[in-house]
């Protein structure tokens, strides 16, 4: 459309931005509204905003869980993308059938519910002693990292003009060469996309820690959802831990924005 | 395939090879496996109180027998019917409504797209919690309104009739931002000329809507509503934190019955029959939107 915005339309834009981030704000100023602020009766518009339950965190196990979840998020996002970025090179330049129904199991393993493959993880890991642990975290994150880095780097892969590769291998190259010198450094700004991806997928998660960790490795996300079990709901607290484990989320997102959507569809729809 | 290869081929076919093996490896180890043995457990009446019953294949398809009769597991189905259906139809809507509301030249506007995308990009859990602060009467600004004109709301998430519309809502917003996302792309990619030709010949707006975009941004409804039925499939943490499937099961879909019957209960078995069950599901639903993913011009 050529024509430019009239004000109607950027009042009504604004409107509804308004309407559509007031849950989400809502949860912010929460989180620095003193203990009697929240249950004040009749309800309080204005206060003093504190970082009481900030600090309160910072002294409770969450602080560990925050950990738990760096962790556990950070090392597989490295485990997926040292196995996925020479299987996604190797897939671009991949011709035939077989390359389609690949590519359609990848996402299905993206696709498919947790709980799939929460039951035989919960058994195995019973029997190994990886209950409770980021190692065990780590290995289950990477089943849905692992075909989201070799899906995503394909079309990056795909983009470096083929002239340079063909030359340097005539040139008496080694392939192996080739590739980490000549290919890789061409594909950092997609490396670092879909690195993004991977850990905010893994951040996210909430079923896996949920299953599969107790007290040890609990992730973030499920130390947030404790605070409503025990002793009365302390949602000063909650609103706290809420906005921390969302504050990456929302700085690396808005990064890789133009990604989205490949990210989310397992490549089989570009945004 | 040509009878001569040059070593230099033959030598990077070897690479690509190398590349590629670990990975395939990796994927068979942590993701066949545990599938095969997924499948291999809904073919026993594995529970959790009685040992021995991991290994019983005396009776396989036993499991998947009690499904039909299990009035609880076919309830599960339609509430994740009702859910699905509703949502994925409210956020291809909205998604579509908002898409053609920014789809202008405005600086402004273009820095606010960014905004439109917080709810997706919080962690789940995050929407839950945000959205079990709205619903819960004694602190949610809502019910405050609501208050001073007098008006007396439903506690939605305790409700028999409201509760899943309650789970709706939130999933609504958390995931309108998708279906907006692609909608907006590809009004983005409608040459000009048709709706300026369209214009010059008298068509109203409406017109130019049904008769023009409409058709251009149909594919992608389709594609961006197919994966959100996929996904709410998965629907997780909301029902998780808000209802916990309640009141009775009024909101309980097949994944959480699936969970419950694991996870609470034990029964590892059966709950691996109704998930095994869920992922034919999946797999039928994605093969269909990758056919009309690919079906569509540019795309994939």
């Amino acid at each position: 459309m050529n024509r430019n915005a009239t004000l109607g339309r950027k009042i009504a834009v604004a409107v509804v931005l308004l309407i559509v981030l007031l849950p989400f704000l809502w949860l912010l100023q929460m989180s620095f509204r003193p203990n009697e602020s929240i249950m004040a009766f009749p309800p309080q518009l204005l206060f003093s905003p504190t970082v009481e339950h900030y600090a309160a965190l910072w002294d409770d196990a969450f602080r560990s869980s925050f950990v738990n979840s760096l962790l556990s998020a950070s090392i597989s996002t490295l485990l997926a993308l040292t196995f996925g970025i020479p299987a996604a090179y190797s897939l671009s330049l991949w011709r035939g059938r077989r390359k389609h129904a690949l590519g359609f199991w990848i996402l299905v393993t993206r696709m498919a519910p947790p709980i799939a493959f929460t039951i035989p993880y919960f058994l195995v890991y019973r029997n190994l002693g990886l209950l409770d642990t980021v190692t065990g975290l780590v290995i289950i994150y990477t089943t849905f990292n692992l075909p989201l880095v070799i899906w995503m780097m394909q079309p990056f892969f795909e983009a470096v003009p083929g002239s340079l590769e063909e030359a340097a291998l005539m040139d008496g190259a080694r392939p192996a060469r080739v590739f980490a010198e000549i290919i890789l450094p061409m594909v950092v700004p997609g490396i670092a996309a879909t690195a993004i991806l991977c850990f905010l997928y893994a951040w996210n998660d909430f079923f896996f820690a949920l299953i599969l960790t107790r007290s040890d490795a609990r992730t973030a996300p499920v130390a947030v959802v404790n605070f409503m079990n025990y002793e009365g709901w302390e949602w000063g607290k909650i609103a706290a831990g809420g906005s921390l484990v969302m504050a990456p989320v929302l700085v690396f997102s808005l990064a890789v924005r133009k990604y989205l959507v490949s990210g989310l569809t397992a490549g089989a729809v570009k945004g | 395939m040509s009878e001569t290869i040059s070593p230099i081929d033959r030598e990077r076919r070897a690479f690509l090879r190398t590349a590629l093996a670990p990975s395939l490896l990796v994927l068979v180890i942590i993701a066949g496996l545990p599938t095969i043995y997924l499948v291999a457990t809904s073919l026993t009446p594995f529970s959790m109180v009685r040992p021995g019953s991991a290994t019983d294949f005396s009776e396989p398809l036993r499991n998947y027998g009690f499904l039909a009769e299990d009035g609880r597991f076919l309830n599960s189905l339609w509430v994740q019917a009702k859910l699905s259906v509703y949502g994925v139809a409210a956020q291809v809507l909205l998604g579509m409504l908002l898409a053609l509301l920014l789809h202008t030249r405005s600086t402004f506007i273009e820095v606010t797209r960014t905004f439109f995308l917080i709810p997706m990009v919080l962690p789940p859990i995050v929407v839950a919690v945000i959205w079990k602060l709205l619903y819960t009467p004694d602190i949610s600004p809502l019910y405050h309104v609501a208050q001073l004109f007098d008006l007396t709301l439903p506690a939605m998430t305790s409700s028999v009739d409201y509760a899943l519309t309650a789970i709706v809502i939130a999933d609504t917003w958390e995931w309108f931002p998708f279906t907006f996302l692609m909608v907006l792309a590809t009004l983005q990619t409608i040459p000009d000329e048709y709706s300026e030709a369209a214009v010059m010949d008298g068509a109203g707006r409406v017109q130019v809507f049904f008769h023009i975009t409409l058709p251009f941004i149909l594919p992608i409804l389709i594609v961006s509503g197919l994966f959100r039925l996929i996904d709410s499939i998965k629907a997780f943490p909301l029902i998780f934190l808000l209802t916990q499937g309640g009141p009775g099961t009024v909101t309980e879909v097949t994944n959480f019955y699936a969970y419950i019957l694991a996870f609470n209960n034990g029964e590892i078995g059966y709950s691996s029959a109704i998930t095994v069950i869920l992922v034919a599901i999946i797999i039928t639903i994605s093969w269909a939107a990758t056919r009309a993913g690919t079906n569509r011009g540019g795309a994939t």
